[in-house]
């Protein structure tokens, strides 16, 4: 079984190498496509959690996969009109009283199994992160639909009912959703798929090997095969593409990417907003005297934000705001940009008759310059008079324990790129939260989006979450790979590999 | 017949010491704060899910009847499953021990002859110039932490003399084991870090001989080059046997910072991951297999030096 699977892996290699092979030197000959075919070796930082289950999948990589071999349902896209890009789905109508969603399938669409995607198969999609119990980010959609009531009414036609009114549900539906066929409990290398790229072959924590799927229904991918490779350690990941033992790499941090950019055949790349995560710095407006809202602004006022952006992510973190979800189309961007006031911060200190107040700000290596912004966070704080100190937790350590994290009075968390309305936690301000109720189930736009930016505004004078700034997913490649598409999770099903 | 029975009750030892241990690594990832729930659900996840997640993992269960429940399962053979991944555990452990061998039994062949040639060489010229210089780089070697010496190996063979991969990257469906280029600079650092203490405890031992009376009796009847060297370092061995299968041990879990510098997915890399993922299962597993090595390295160790102990004793007295 084994030395079947090595043979024929063998095979695989040596064909793709062949085509790679056959890729530049038939290309000038003019034939079939001027594609440059290949195999795109990429790595990321795996390990041996990985798993085909994207449902239980902790780690990049496993998403990354899922979404080369599972099509999209349809995929978030700010600039378009209806803020997504349909894939197997091709569009969602919804009810004037946006309590019933239309979801309408493509024809043509097939498993590499030979069976056609119907209705069916969507609504077990979305039903899937529950039946399979996938992990809570996940469950988007089960949050906000009764995927329970949802029928099939024919082949091509899924009708989907909100739990509550609510305008965002397109959003929700194709924020990370793949198509899987019906009744698909176990994922293994030969699960019928309908993704561009098929699994030759798959190593816990040390490679796939994905090959072109012929029969794919979008635009053919110009690569032959993709090689995964999990090289959990960054330092690791970048020897490897230095030395040209991988063309991508994903997930380095600030420094690396200082040390790489001046390299000679390599280039360093960042997500853009909206595909950059939030690093909000909590303060518990439960305990003392963050429950003075003079002292969180005092807190907010008194960070160099630029600072941070130029030491810590040499420049490659964008500007916050302390508001999340920048980039998105309900962004408020007319709101001013909260600047740097130490002497502002330090009267407002005074004026709450906390100045010289002692606190511990919580920090772990969960995220690229994490403990490196919140080490600038003490120094500006110390400046102004606030006796601050830092508490750095070993990495894996900051959520481990949720209950005490949520009870400390001053920590770091982050959140992946993610709308604002449907992610906002209720409870602490209970005009904001009507605001944001108003915002995801009013009748018309204009009516959504005032109430909106009205919660923002809010958030934005009184909140608890100081957001010096956004953290994009660094990548490096060696030159000759172009096409990779970094949104919330790297696609790489579009690169093309030159010489 | 004696060693037998000697050899008998240290197996049993060591099965008590492994029952002890998985109690005590138990407790240990129990008293940790924090647990899989929070690692798995991150930091959106709604109160109800994160308890669904409890439950699904099984860790509403009071830790008593978790830890039986484990117990029952390994009398069958049966690990168990990582919270994390979902995966046996059995499956995982297997593999990283093969990747961590592939490094350590090349790194141990290396440290073997560089310890036993330099050692015995060095301590037949005692407190000669070529025993001085040895003396003084070893002594540099054992003070070089791990991350130095690899990352001079990474710059000598893969920036300036690019002959040797800088990661281990291993195609699906195969194993390290094929790929000698992949292990030598892992294995390499290994036993450059590894061998100075094995070589210093038999360059002592080895200068302790040579001044021995038996030692000088045996150059005075003409016993010359390698007959003699064999005498010599068969009498001076048990101690550097000992050290070495200490530092062999110590290096199956231990070579973390060389594991994860050069990509080998080995015991003692996994091992942290699982920690910080409070995998309690795969943290169980790992423990229990790594301590049943080490104790049968250890074991085989005292083994050895028993048997040459007992031959020298038996060569003094005919």
């Amino acid at each position: 079984m084994v030395s079947s699977r090595k043979r024929g892996l063998a095979a695989i290699v040596a064909a793709a190498a062949m085509l790679t092979v056959a890729g530049c030197t038939a290309a000038p000959q003019g034939e079939s496509s001027p594609e440059g075919g290949g195999t795109l070796r990429a790595a990321f930082a795996g390990g041996s959690t990985e798993t085909l289950n994207y449902f239980q999948g902790p780690t990049a990589l496993d998403y990354v996969r899922a979404r080369l071999v599972h099509a999209p349902l349809c995929e978030l896209d700010p600039g378009a009109s209806d803020g997504v890009a349909y894939g197997v789905v091709e569009s969602i109508d919804v009810s004037d009283d946006l309590s019933e969603y239309t979801l309408h399938v493509r024809d043509g669409v097939s498993f590499t199994d030979g069976a056609a995607l119907t209705s069916a198969d969507v609504l077990y999609s979305l039903r899937a992160p529950v039946l399979l119990e996938g992990l809570p980010f996940t469950m988007l959609v089960a949050r906000n639909f009764d995927l329970d009531a949802a029928t099939t009414p024919d082949a091509s036609t899924v009708v989907l009912p909100t739990a509550a009114p609510i305008a965002d549900g397109r959003e929700l539906i194709c924020q990370s959703m793949l198509a899987i066929q019906d009744g698909t409990t176990e994922f293994a290398p030969d699960t019928p798929s309908s993704g561009p790229f098929t699994i030759a072959a798959f190593e816990q924590g040390q490679s796939t090997l994905l090959e072109r799927n012929p029969d794919y229904y979008g635009q053919a991918p110009s690569l032959e095969a993709i090689e995964l490779v999990s090289i959990p350690d960054g330092t690791a990941r970048v020897n490897a593409l230095r030395q040209g033992q991988v063309d991508y790499i994903s997930g380095i941090t600030p420094a690396q990417a200082q040390t790489l950019d001046g390299a000679d055949g390599l280039a360093v790349s960042t997500s853009e907003p909206p595909y950059v995560s939030y690093m909000p710095f909590t303060m518990n407006t439960a305990t003392a005297p963050f429950d003075d809202p003079r002292v969180r602004e005092a807190f907010k006022l008194a960070i160099d934000r630029q600072r941070i952006i130029d030491n810590v992510y040499y420049g490659l973190a964008s500007l916050g705001n302390d508001l999340p979800a920048l980039g998105f189309a309900s962004y408020d961007a007319s709101i001013p940009q909260r600047e740097h006031d130490p002497d502002e911060a330090r009267r407002l200190l005074e004026e709450a008759g906390a100045a010289g107040m002692s606190v511990e700000l919580t920090a772990g290596p969960e995220l690229p310059g994490m403990v490196e912004t919140a080490t600038l966070i003490v120094e500006d704080l110390q400046a102004v008079g606030v006796n601050a100190t830092l508490r750095e937790l070993p990495a894996g350590q900051l959520f481990a324990d949720y209950p005490a994290w949520l009870a400390l009075p001053f920590k770091v968390g982050y959140n992946p790129p993610a709308l604002f309305e449907p992610n906002h936690t209720p409870g602490t301000f209970p005009e904001v939260d009507a605001l944001v109720q108003t915002a995801r189930s009013a009748a018309t736009p204009e009516e959504r989006l005032t109430a909106s930016h009205e919660a923002q505004r809010l958030l934005w004078e009184e909140g608890y979450e100081l957001a010096p700034v956004f953290v994009p997913n660094i990548s490096a490649a060696r030159d000759g790979v172009t096409g990779v598409r970094e949104l919330q999770f790297p696609d790489l099903s579009q690169v093309v590999l030159t010489d | 017949m004696r060693t037998v029975s000697w050899i008998a009750v240290r197996v049993a030892t060591c099965a008590a010491t492994l029952t002890v241990l998985s109690f005590v690594v138990f407790w240990a990832t129990e008293v940790l704060p924090g647990d899989a729930v929070g690692v798995v659900s991150g930091p959106d996840a709604t109160d109800a899910e994160r308890e669904a997640v409890r439950v699904a993992l099984g860790l509403d269960r009071p830790p008593l009847e978790r830890y039986g429940v484990w117990v029952a399962g390994l009398v069958r053979g049966d690990l168990g499953v990582s919270l994390v991944s979902g995966r046996e555990v059995a499956v995982i452990v297997v593999a990283r021990l093969g990747a961590s061998l592939a490094v350590l039994v090349p790194a141990a062949v290396g440290i073997v002859i560089l310890a036993g040639v330099l050692g015995t060489i060095a301590g037949m010229r005692a407190g000669g110039r070529l025993d001085r210089i040895l003396s003084g780089v070893t002594l540099g070697l054992i003070g070089t932490p791990d991350f130095l010496i690899a990352t001079v190996l990474l710059v000598v063979f893969a920036v300036w003399l690019p002959i040797l991969p800088a990661v281990a990257i291993v195609p699906a469906g195969q194993s390290l084991w094929q790929h000698p280029e992949l292990i030598a600079l892992p294995a390499l650092a290994l036993a450059l870090g590894g061998f100075g203490s094995t070589m210093r405890l038999l360059r002592a031992s080895v200068a302790q001989t040579v001044a021995t009376p038996f030692a000088e009796f045996a150059r005075l009847n003409g016993i010359r080059g390698p007959a003699y060297v064999r005498t010599i370092v068969a009498n001076a061995a048990p101690p550097a046997v000992h050290a070495f299968t200490v530092m062999i041990a110590g290096l199956l879990g231990g070579g973390i910072v060389v594991e994860t510098l050069f990509n080998v997915p080995g015991l003692g890399y996994e091992l942290t991951r699982a920690v910080e993922n409070r995998d309690v299962p795969l943290v169980q597993g790992l423990a229990l297999v790594l301590g049943a090595v080490v104790l049968t390295i250890l074991l085989a160790g005292d083994i050895i030096t028993r048997v040459l102990q007992q031959r020298t004793r038996r060569q003094e007295h005919s």
